[in-house]
C-alpha cells in the first residue's frame, strides 16, 4: 500500500516542481497584467473621487455666511479644482497626441542574408546579401496617402538602387480609391501580397512566374489604378483596375521613363474574401498589352487565377497564369503556362515558431514562343521556417529543379535569415 | 488501511491542496469574467454589426463609415483582457501573427496606420468620445457615458448569446 502512495507522492511532487519551474516564463506577462489592473483600479478610484467632488456643494455658501473666512476657503478649495483642470488638460493633450498629424511618415525596412549551394555545373556556393528594402508610408491628409518602396541590390561591382513602388493615392471611400504611380501589377496573388519583403513570405524566394526581374508576368506597372470593395454581401468582393505603360522594350521593365508605343496596357483583378470563410481568398485577373520588341509587335493577353488560404494551420497558396502572345504581323500565336502550389503548417509546439512547407512549381513555354526566352521549369521545394523573434526568421530549403528536357536535375541547399526593422 | 497509511494519505492530500491552491487562484485572477463591448463614437452612423463585419472593420478591410468619416481603430496594449478577446475571437491570431498582419497590411499599401495602442480604459473611453469614427473594445463593466455600445450579431453585452467574451 505504501509503495503506490510513495510513487503517487513522488509524481505529485515532480508535477508541482515542474509547475513551479514553468512559472517564471509567464512572470513578466503576469506582472504587466497586474500593473495594468492596478492602473485601472487607480483610474476607477480617481473617477470616484472626481464624482464625489462634483457632488459636494461648493463652499461658496460658507463664504456668504462667513465673509471673513472667504480667502482662506478659496485657497483651500483651489488645489483640487486646479488638479482637476490639470487632469483634463493632460487628457486633452493625450487625445491630441493620439490624433493623426499630417504628413506622418513611417519608415520600415526589410532585409535578408542568404547562403546557397547547388550541384549545378559552373556555379559556386557562398553567401550573398539579398535585398535591403525600405518602405515608406505617409498620410498626407485624411484621404490622401503616399507609399514608396526602394531596394538596394548587391551587384558584382557595387549596389543598384531601384524604385520598386511609388504611389500617391486618394481614397474617396471603401469603394473607390484612385492612385497614380509605379506598382506591383495586380495579377494573381503573390505579386501584390509580399512585394520585396522576404520576411513576409513563408519561403526564401518567390515562385518563378513572379520572380523579380523575371518576364513571365509583368511584375511592375506604371500608370493609374482604381481599387476598392464591391458591395456584395457575404461574398466580400474587391477589385483593381489599372491603365499604364505596359512592358518596355526590355520586357522585364515597365517603361518608367515612358511607353515605347502608343498603346496602353490595362489590368483588371477581382477577388473574393468570403465573410463566412475567414482566411480564404480566390480571384481572377486579366492583363492586355501590345509589346514592341526588336522582333516586331506582339499582342499580349494574360489570364490568371488564384486560390489561397492565409491562415497558417494550414497555409495554402495556388496560382495559375496563361500568357498568350500573338504576332501582329504574322498572326502566330503561342501560349505559355505557369503555376505553383504551396502548402505550409505552423506547428503548435515551440511557441508556434516553426513552419514546415512544400512548394511545387511548373512553367512551360513552347519552342515557338517569340517574346520570352525558354523558361521551362519543374521544381520542388521542401523547407522549414523558424521565427527567431516576432520580427526575424530563419529559413532553410532543399530544392530539386529541372529546366529543359536535356538539362540535368539540379539539387540545392538554400539558407536565409530575413527580418523587418 | 492502517493508521500510518491514513496519515500518509492525509499528508499527501493536504500537500496536493496546498500546491494546487495558488495555481487555481492565479488562474482565476488571470481570467476575470465580463463581456467585451464594441464601442464607437456617439456620432458614428452604425448601431449594429455582425461578427464578420466587426472583423472586417478591425482587419482594415472596411476603412470608412461613410465617405466623410474614416474608421479609427483603437486596441488595448498586450496582455489586457480586451486585446486577448479581440485576438482570439475577431482576429483569430497570436500576438506575433497580429503584428505581422499589420506590417504586411501597411507594406501592401492597404492601410497607412495600424490600430492605435491604448494603455488604459480611461484613455480608451476618452479617445472614443473625442475622435469621430473611433471604434474600440472595452470591458462592458468599464463603458462610460458618451460612447455608443454596438449590438454584435443582434446582442448587447450581458446577453447570453453575446459572442465577445
Amino acid at each position: 500500500m505504501k509503495r503506490p502512495l510513495l510513487v503517487f507522492g513522488t509524481l505529485l511532487f515532480g508535477a508541482s516542481t515542474a509547475c513551479g519551474q514553468s512559472a517564471p516564463s509567464s512572470d513578466q506577462t503576469e506582472q504587466v497584467r497586474m500593473l495594468l489592473e492596478r492602473i485601472e483600479k487607480l483610474e476607477r478610484r480617481v473617477t470616484e473621487l472626481e464624482s464625489k467632488q462634483a457632488a459636494t456643494p461648493p463652499p461658496l455658501s460658507a463664504a456668504t455666511t462667513a465673509p471673513v473666512q472667504l480667502p482662506s476657503t478659496q485657497e483651500s478649495t483651489a488645489p483640487p479644482v486646479q488638479a482637476h483642470q490639470h487632469d483634463v488638460q493632460e487628457r486633452q493633450a493625450a487625445v491630441q497626441q493620439m490624433e493623426t498629424h499630417f504628413p506622418s511618415l513611417q519608415v520600415r525596412g526589410f532585409g535578408d542574408v542568404d547562403f546557397s549551394a547547388t550541384d549545378q555545373k559552373g556555379t559556386t556556393s557562398g553567401f550573398n546579401l539579398g535585398q535591403l528594402d525600405l518602405h515608406l508610408a505617409s498620410a498626407l491628409s485624411r484621404k490622401v496617402s503616399y507609399f514608396g518602396e526602394l531596394t538596394f541590390n548587391a551587384q558584382p561591382t557595387g549596389y543598384t538602387v531601384e524604385v520598386e513602388r511609388s504611389i500617391v493615392r486618394y481614397d474617396y471611400n471603401d469603394y473607390f480609391k484612385l492612385s497614380f504611380g509605379r506598382y506591383h501589377t495586380p495579377i494573381g496573388y503573390w505579386n501584390t501580397a509580399f512585394h520585396h519583403g522576404a520576411w513576409l513570405q513563408t519561403t526564401i524566394g518567390r515562385p518563378e512566374m513572379v520572380r523579380i526581374g523575371g518576364t513571365f508576368i509583368p511584375v511592375h506597372f506604371v500608370g493609374f489604378l482604381v481599387e476598392g470593395n464591391i458591395p456584395s454581401g457575404g461574398a466580400g468582393l474587391s477589385y483593381n483596375f489599372g491603365v499604364g505603360n505596359g512592358r518596355g522594350t526590355t520586357i522585364s521593365r515597365p517603361g518608367d521613363a515612358g511607353d515605347d508605343n502608343d498603346n496602353r496596357a490595362w489590368v483588371a483583378n477581382i477577388y473574393s474574401r468570403p465573410k463566412r470563410l475567414y482566411g480564404l481568398q480566390l480571384g481572377a485577373s486579366a492583363y492586355r498589352d501590345k509589346i514592341t520588341t526588336a522582333g516586331g509587335d506582339f499582342r499580349e493577353w494574360i489570364t490568371a487565377a488564384h486560390l489561397v488560404w492565409t491562415r497558417e494551420t494550414p497555409e495554402f497558396l495556388a496560382e495559375f497564369a496563361n500568357v498568350n502572345h500573338r504576332a501582329v504581323l504574322t498572326g502566330l500565336t503561342t501560349n505559355s503556362q505557369a503555376f505553383y502550389v504551396q502548402a505550409g503548417y505552423r506547428l503548435p509546439w515551440f511557441e508556434r515558431t516553426v513552419k514546415p512547407y512544400y512548394r511545387f512549381e511548373y512553367t512551360h513555354t513552347p519552342l515557338s514562343e517569340p517574346v520570352f526566352t525558354n523558361q521551362d521549369l519543374v521544381e520542388s521545394i521542401v523547407g522549414l521556417r523558424y521565427d527567431i523573434s516576432g520580427y526575424a526568421a530563419f529559413k532553410t530549403e532543399y530544392r530539386n529543379a529541372k529546366r529543359q528536357a536535356a538539362d540535368p536535375r539540379v539539387n540545392g541547399l538554400f539558407i536565409q535569415t530575413d527580418f523587418t526593422f | 488501511m492502517n493508521a500510518s497509511t491514513k496519515r500518509l494519505l492525509a499528508t499527501l492530500l493536504v500537500f496536493s491542496c496546498l500546491t494546487a491552491l495558488p495555481l487555481h487562484r492565479s488562474a482565476a485572477e488571470a481570467t476575470p469574467e465580463g463581456d467585451i463591448a464594441v464601442v464607437v463614437h456617439s456620432e458614428t452612423p452604425v448601431s449594429e454589426l455582425s461578427l464578420a463585419d466587426v472583423r472586417k472593420v478591425f482587419l482594415g478591410e472596411r476603412q470608412y463609415w461613410n465617405a466623410k468619416l474614416p474608421v479609427t481603430l483603437l486596441i488595448r496594449a498586450p496582455v489586457t483582457r480586451e486585446r486577448d478577446v479581440a485576438l482570439r475571437v475577431i482576429y483569430q491570431m497570436s500576438e506575433a501573427q497580429f503584428k505581422q498582419y499589420w506590417v504586411a497590411k501597411i507594406f501592401r499599401a492597404e492601410a497607412v496606420f495600424p490600430p492605435k495602442i491604448v494603455y488604459s480604459n480611461d484613455m480608451q473611453n476618452e479617445l472614443v468620445t473625442a475622435m469621430p469614427g473611433a471604434i474600440a473594445f472595452v470591458d462592458a463593466r468599464n463603458v462610460r457615458p458618451g460612447v455608443r455600445v454596438l449590438r454584435v450579431e443582434g446582442h448587447l453585452p450581458g446577453d447570453r448569446e453575446y459572442p465577445l467574451r
